[in-house]
């Protein structure tokens, strides 16, 4: 059984880089354009890992983390914060909401990787 | 700085580095130092060449020194032995370098790309090894590397681990891309009294066989750091390292960062620690006591950074020994102290005149100031002449392999200190002196065995300081000069007359001569078309000058005396007639009223105390007119081993003389070597003294020899 990661960002480009990465890892992508519109496709299913960008319209990334840990199936689920170098206000922030791992921009695909198997199991 | 200027610092810094590169390789060569000493540097050197050639885009370069640092680098981890073939190798290598490097500032001097092909090839067989070659070691089984050892890791998870989604699991897997995770102990500490399932409780101990360093060991860790208590413990091997890791900064911090003994977070953890204790009360710990107190690295690495650092303030008087100062920009201070000594010396003058007693005091105290400042400002220019003779140990290597000569070269004063600008213009003549020497000087071995001589040659260099003036020698123990042959060979030339008869110094003179050769065999080291007319040449334009003695079978010595600076001299002043003169105070040895009674003058010479002084009038040799004064004074003055009198009119005393040279229509003018500007503005000659003595000497053999039988004192005047 695959174990699925959402990506959130507004950047086409990312989630296509970041998606290639995962799905060629073994993983099972779905990708959501802003806070809103993961909130919308997560629909209680499984979710192991939550990657999002911080800012994005309509719901930004902090407000989605905070919404996201209000819902019980995600209480627990670990989220990485794409953060910016030097932006340490916001990777506070978003630590606050709950989401305790980032990854800085730029990043390289392997990077990603690597953050992601700190956190779970492929 | 433009691009051009950035260029022509990297060809020079590329130089240097190369020159360091040649005497490690040589010295190791010739066993005066073992590998071990030297690879580093040897390392350095191709390392910084390539990086720097890299951002000026000369590929060829970095491709060619990527390889000759590859190599290199194999050597310095002790994983392949430096033998005899292949430091022959790297000094072909070097030399192909130099090549390479020198063709950036001339195109023309385009290096041969077959050779370096051929060089990579060679340098290839050394980085991979033929196959047939069982590797010595299984490197899929290979034990694991000396600087690794047991990383001790422990983490006492924080409660929210796991709410925060964190799954020590995937940790662990991941510290397994770094190594081996080993001997994993689990505990839990449910201290608390409560037990919740959502809560961890975990607390690992674990050891990790890995070569990462401690920064990647705690970057797995990352995402926890905040929740829970990650402690990594650095493997005693490390020691060693930290040891090793001899990077040029000597701090403690970095130091252990680079040495992969503590992290960078860690590091600014405790600098932040020791500037907020400096802030409240004017006082900090240590750093090395901080980083112990928060447990980022064990005692023995501290000390064993700090030993580094004592080690290394040690060698800190020699790494700052050199600082880099555009030449321009030290010609130009030079320049500036010359108008300061001149403008001094205008100030003097009129300061005489005002006969104020505190003033003149005063002046005095700055006269000795500027002094000091001139004379700090030419030591700047000042080089070690080592570095010439640097190079020529490389020509000696290379010559005699060539020629298939065994000799021994020996270098003496090496530290004798010589205007930079001379060091330069050095560096031929003294190659070719050299040249000469080991392909006429030295006989080959049958010949020396037969000479009964010792079959290695031995050819010396020796320089050293001697009134004023740098000497420096070269002298071997080779065949000699003949003077026989070589009177013969320059009346067959054309240079000299059949019926004129010379003295042994004057024919050993004539090699020096355009057109002198008595190479039987031109050679194509010796055989360049630098005569030795152009050697002398060189030392001339330098002030300088070079002389021979030779015994037959015995050897040679070439010995060139060359003035200290090109600058500034400290002079006497005289006069004749309406002319200022100067006369380098190095060279007089003393002043005398020229008492026609006393001194029993004769038409050329004197007698100094029982001692026969030949001498000139200045006025007659520099056809000064106007009427001869009663009271004359000779100066006695010294050049190498020579004495002679001038005779000048009046004595006015020292000065500071800041040499300007003669404009090239003057050049031909004998007796005068320069000119400078006096204190009351007018101009001044400087003596030429080497020349004068030279004539005098001369003058008095001319008149000597057809008169030798005048025995008779004859007084003149």
């Amino acid at each position: 059984m695959g174990k699925t990661i959402l990506i959130v960002d507004d950047s086409v480009s990312i989630r296509q880089v970041v998606g290639i990465a995962l799905k060629s890892a073994g993983f099972d992508v779905i990708e959501a354009v802003d806070g809103q519109d993961a909130l919308a496709k997560l629909s209680g299913q499984k979710i192991n890992l939550v990657i999002s960008d911080v800012n994005m319209p309509n719901m930004d990334g902090i407000t989605f983390v905070s919404e996201l840990k209000k819902l019980p199936a995600y209480r627990f689920t670990p989220v990485i914060m794409l953060t910016t170098e030097g932006a340490d206000d916001k990777k506070a922030a978003g630590k606050a909401a709950g989401a305790k791992a980032w990854v800085v921009k730029p990043f390289k695909a392997e990077q990603m990787l690597d953050a992601v198997n700190k956190l779970i199991l492929p | 700085m433009d691009m051009h200027e950035a260029q022509l610092l990297f060809i020079n810094e590329a130089e240097e580095l190369l020159d360091v590169m040649e005497s490690c390789l040589l010295e190791v060569e010739a066993g005066d130092a073992t590998i071990d000493a030297h690879i580093d540097a040897i390392f350095r050197a191709a390392h910084t060449i390539k990086g720097s050639a890299g951002l000026f885009g000369f590929d060829a370069i970095v491709a060619f020194t990527h390889s000759v640092e590859s190599v290199l680098e194999q050597v310095r981890a002790d994983k392949l032995e430096f033998t005899p073939a292949l430091a022959e190798l790297l000094l072909d290598c070097h030399r192909h370098m130099v090549q390479m490097i020198q063709s950036i500032a001339d195109p023309e001097l385009a290096s041969d790309k077959n050779q370096g092909t051929k060089l990579l090839a060679a340098l290839d067989v050394y980085l991979h090894p033929p196959k047939s070659d069982e590797p010595l070691t299984d490197t899929s089984q290979a034990p694991i590397p000396d600087d690794s050892g047991h990383w001790s890791i422990h983490i006492d998870y924080g409660r929210e681990v796991f709410r925060d989604g964190m799954d020590p699991c995937s940790q662990l897997k991941f510290l397994q891309t770094l190594g081996q995770v080993d001997d994993v102990r689990v505990t839990a500490d449910f201290s608390d009294g409560e037990f919740d399932p959502e809560c961890c409780y975990l607390r690992l101990q674990m050891a990790l066989i890995s070569s990462a360093d401690k920064q990647q060991i705690e970057e797995v860790f990352e995402f926890i750091q905040d929740s829970s208590k990650v402690t990594i413990s650095a493997p005693k091997a490390l020691v060693n390292k930290v040891q090793a890791c001899a990077e040029d900064d000597a701090r403690l911090g970095e130091t252990l960062v680079n040495s992969g003994a503590l992290t960078k977070r860690e590091l600014e953890m405790a600098l932040a620690e020791q500037r907020r204790a400096l802030q409240e009360n004017r006082q900090a710990e240590a750093l090395g006591n901080m980083l112990i107190k928060q447990g980022a690295v064990d005692k023995s690495l501290v000390s064993a950074a700090l030993s580094k650092q004592k080690n290394q303030e040690h060698k800190r008087p020699i790494d700052l020994q050199f600082l880099k100062v555009d030449a321009r920009k030290l010609d130009n201070l030079i320049g500036l102290i010359g108008e300061l000594v001149t403008a001094g010396a205008a100030n003097e003058l009129l300061i005489g005149q005002l006969a104020h007693e505190k003033l003149q005091e005063s002046f005095a105290g700055m006269t000795l100031l500027v002094e000091q400042i001139r004379d700090a400002a030419l030591g700047l220019r000042m080089v070690q002449i080592g570095e010439s003779f640097g190079r020529l140990k490389r020509i000696v290597r290379d010559v005699s392999k060539e020629l298939g000569k065994d000799i021994n070269l020996e270098v003496l004063g090496a530290e004798t200190e010589l205007d930079k600008s001379m060091v330069e213009k050095l560096s031929d003549p003294l190659m070719h002196i050299v040249r000469n020497a080991i392909d006429h000087g030295i006989e080959p071995q049958d010949v020396r065995i037969y000479k009964g001589k010792p079959s290695q040659g031995q050819l010396c260099l020796n320089a050293y300081h001697e009134a004023g003036a740098v000497v420096i020698e070269i002298t071997d123990d080779g065949a000699g000069l003949d003077p026989d042959r070589i009177r013969a060979k320059a009346i067959e030339n054309g240079i000299l007359d059949t019926d004129k008869q010379l003295s042994k110094e004057d024919i050993y003179k004539l090699i020096f001569e355009p057109g002198f050769s008595t190479a039987s065999a031109i050679t194509n080291l010796s055989g360049r078309g630098v005569g030795m007319d152009v050697v002398k040449r060189n030392i001339e334009e330098l002030r300088g000058q070079i002389s021979i003695a030779s015994d037959i079978n015995q050897g040679t010595r070439f010995r060139i005396r060359l003035p200290l600076t090109l600058a500034i001299i400290d002079g006497f002043e005289v006069t004749v007639g309406d002319a200022h003169l100067v006369i380098p105070v190095n060279m007089i040895q003393e002043c005398l009223a020229f008492d026609a009674e006393a001194l029993a003058v004769e038409r050329d010479y004197l007698n100094l105390r029982g001692e026969v002084l030949p001498f000139v009038r200045v006025r007659d040799i520099l056809k000064i007119p106007g009427q001869r004064l009663q009271r004359e004074h000779v100066v006695v003055v010294q050049f190498g081993e020579n004495r002679a009198g001038l005779v000048v009119e009046t004595l006015l005393g020292e000065l500071q003389a800041v040499i300007k040279p003669l404009n090239k229509m003057f050049r031909a003018i004998r007796g005068i070597g320069g000119s400078t500007v006096m204190g009351s503005g007018d101009i001044g000659f400087i003596l030429d003294v080497p020349q004068l003595i030279e004539f005098t000497m001369h003058k008095e053999s001319r008149q000597c020899a057809p008169a030798s039988d005048k025995s008779e004192k004859e007084k003149h005047e």
